[in-house]
């Protein structure tokens, strides 16, 4: 045998050393930096995802495909208890017709259901039929000024999120009281909660009982985003 | 050892040149690929595809970020310089025509089976190998942006079948690259030692 190492022993010592230690290094450096990293790329990222948005409804999927048992329960903190009798859902903000809608109220409008892909940050996703009232129908009946731009959701559990008016008006977006032909279980966010497959999981606030319509962006943007994540979360 | 071996030769082989643009190609794609495997990492263990939330976690060690949305921000910022590279590189080996010379050919996969030349063995093994890693390093990218996107790229992520299976195809190329790392640097030190490995880098 005339085998040659190509790299000398000690050699190959040195350099698996070498990249060890930039792994530790990597290691204890983990969360710096990333902060900085996620301001510089979201405008740009933000922009890309803003462009591919369309009003065109999103492909469904057959009934057959729903999958009952892959929705997992996130909540950031409780579980609100609401009365559905004594449940409102006020609109308001930049509006020419603020109002205060029941839930018969809203089960009186023209139901939408869907079944669509719903998308976690975690990266898990189900697929789920939702019934509900477009949110473009309860916007459009708070008449909002021409300047508005945003809207903001407020859940009776305290999470808040801020969504982008194209995205509001999605004729997907839907502010939900049925899930897969039931109706919707507290857990998941009765009485009323958002669903829409053009955003990820955590803009989809659950026990929503205010949304406002806004021309400027507010320093809270949502609970997830202020810790963080990106705002747009478009899917 | 070194020293007899090259005494026998006649004259020394000439020492291998890289053009600029491939090396450039090779450090930018070692990098991005290095924050993107290590934030990927991240953003796996806030659900693990193989398991869910009870499934084995990676350790604290390989991740970059600190948290999921630290991960994201990382992966969501590599996934730029990975993939701008790895089309400008496409674009540089069309028009440079590279393509033809510089990845696996027939003759090559002629030798793997025919040549009774080690080193000419060697040589189609390491070309074959770097030619297959061009169409996963692709497949990183579709899958990945069937994901970042499946509403936009539907049509896209259709094609992997499932959510699952497209978690778990885009999660392969991890094994897949770093398998490679270690089977191409080896190669390339059979092939050319380290005159070739310094050539790339250099």
């Amino acid at each position: 045998m005339t085998f040659k190492p190509v790299i000398s022993r000690r050699q190959l010592l040195q350099w698996s050393g070498l990249s060890g230690a930039s792994l530790l290094l990597g290691g204890c450096a983990t969360s710096l930096f990333s902060e900085q990293v996620g301001q510089a790329f979201e405008p740009l990222n933000q922009n890309l995802q803003a462009l591919l948005l369309s009003q065109k409804p999103v492909p469904e999927f057959p009934t057959s495909a729903i999958e009952p048992n892959k929705l997992l329960i996130n909540t950031f903190d409780t579980t609100p208890q609401i009365d559905p009798l004594q449940f409102r859902l006020q609109i308001q903000g930049e509006v020419n017709h603020p109002m205060q809608l029941s839930l018969a109220d809203l089960q009186t409008m023209p139901l939408t259901s869907m079944v669509i892909r719903h998308v976690c940050v975690e990266g898990w996703a189900a697929i789920v039929q939702w019934g509900g009232v477009r949110l473009q129908d309860l916007i459009h009946l708070a008449q909002p000024k021409s300047n508005v731009r945003y809207v903001y959701f407020k859940s009776a559990d305290g999470y808040y999120e801020s969504w982008d008016l194209a995205s509001a008006v999605h004729p997907q977006t839907l502010m939900v009281y049925q899930k897969n032909g039931a109706p919707l279980s507290i857990e998941n966010g009765a009485p009323l909660r958002l669903a829409s497959p053009v955003k990820l999981g955590y803009k989809q606030s659950k026990w929503v009982t205010q949304i406002t319509l806004l021309s400027q962006l507010m320093p809270m943007k949502g609970y997830w985003e202020d810790q963080g994540y990106e705002w747009f979360g478009g899917l | 050892m070194t020293s007899s071996v090259t005494a026998k030769r006649p004259k020394s082989p000439p020492v291998p040149t890289q053009a600029i643009l491939a090396k450039t190609f090779h450090w930018v794609n070692i990098l991005s690929l290095l924050v993107m495997l290590t934030s990927g990492l991240q953003i796996y263990n806030a659900n693990p595809v193989f398991g869910g939330r009870g499934g084995w976690h990676f350790p604290d060690f390989l991740l970059l970020g600190g948290w999921l949305g630290g991960g994201r921000n990382w992966h969501f910022a590599a996934m730029w310089f990975y993939s701008l590279n790895l089309l400008f590189y496409g674009l540089y080996i069309l028009i440079s025509h590279r393509w033809k010379k510089r990845f696996a050919s027939s003759s090559d996969l002629k030798a793997l089976q025919v040549s009774q030349n080690v080193k000419r063995k060697n040589y189609a093994l390491h070309r074959l190998i770097y030619t297959i890693i061009i169409p996963v390093l692709l497949l990183a990218i579709l899958s990945g942006l069937a994901m970042y996107k499946p509403v936009q790229f539907h049509w896209l992520a259709g094609l992997f079948g499932s959510w699952q299976t497209l978690r778990t195809i885009h999660f392969i190329t991890v094994p897949i690259v770093i398998l490679f790392t270690v089977v191409h640097s080896l190669l390339a030190l059979t092939v050319g030692s380290t005159r070739l490995v310094k050539s790339m880098f250099l």
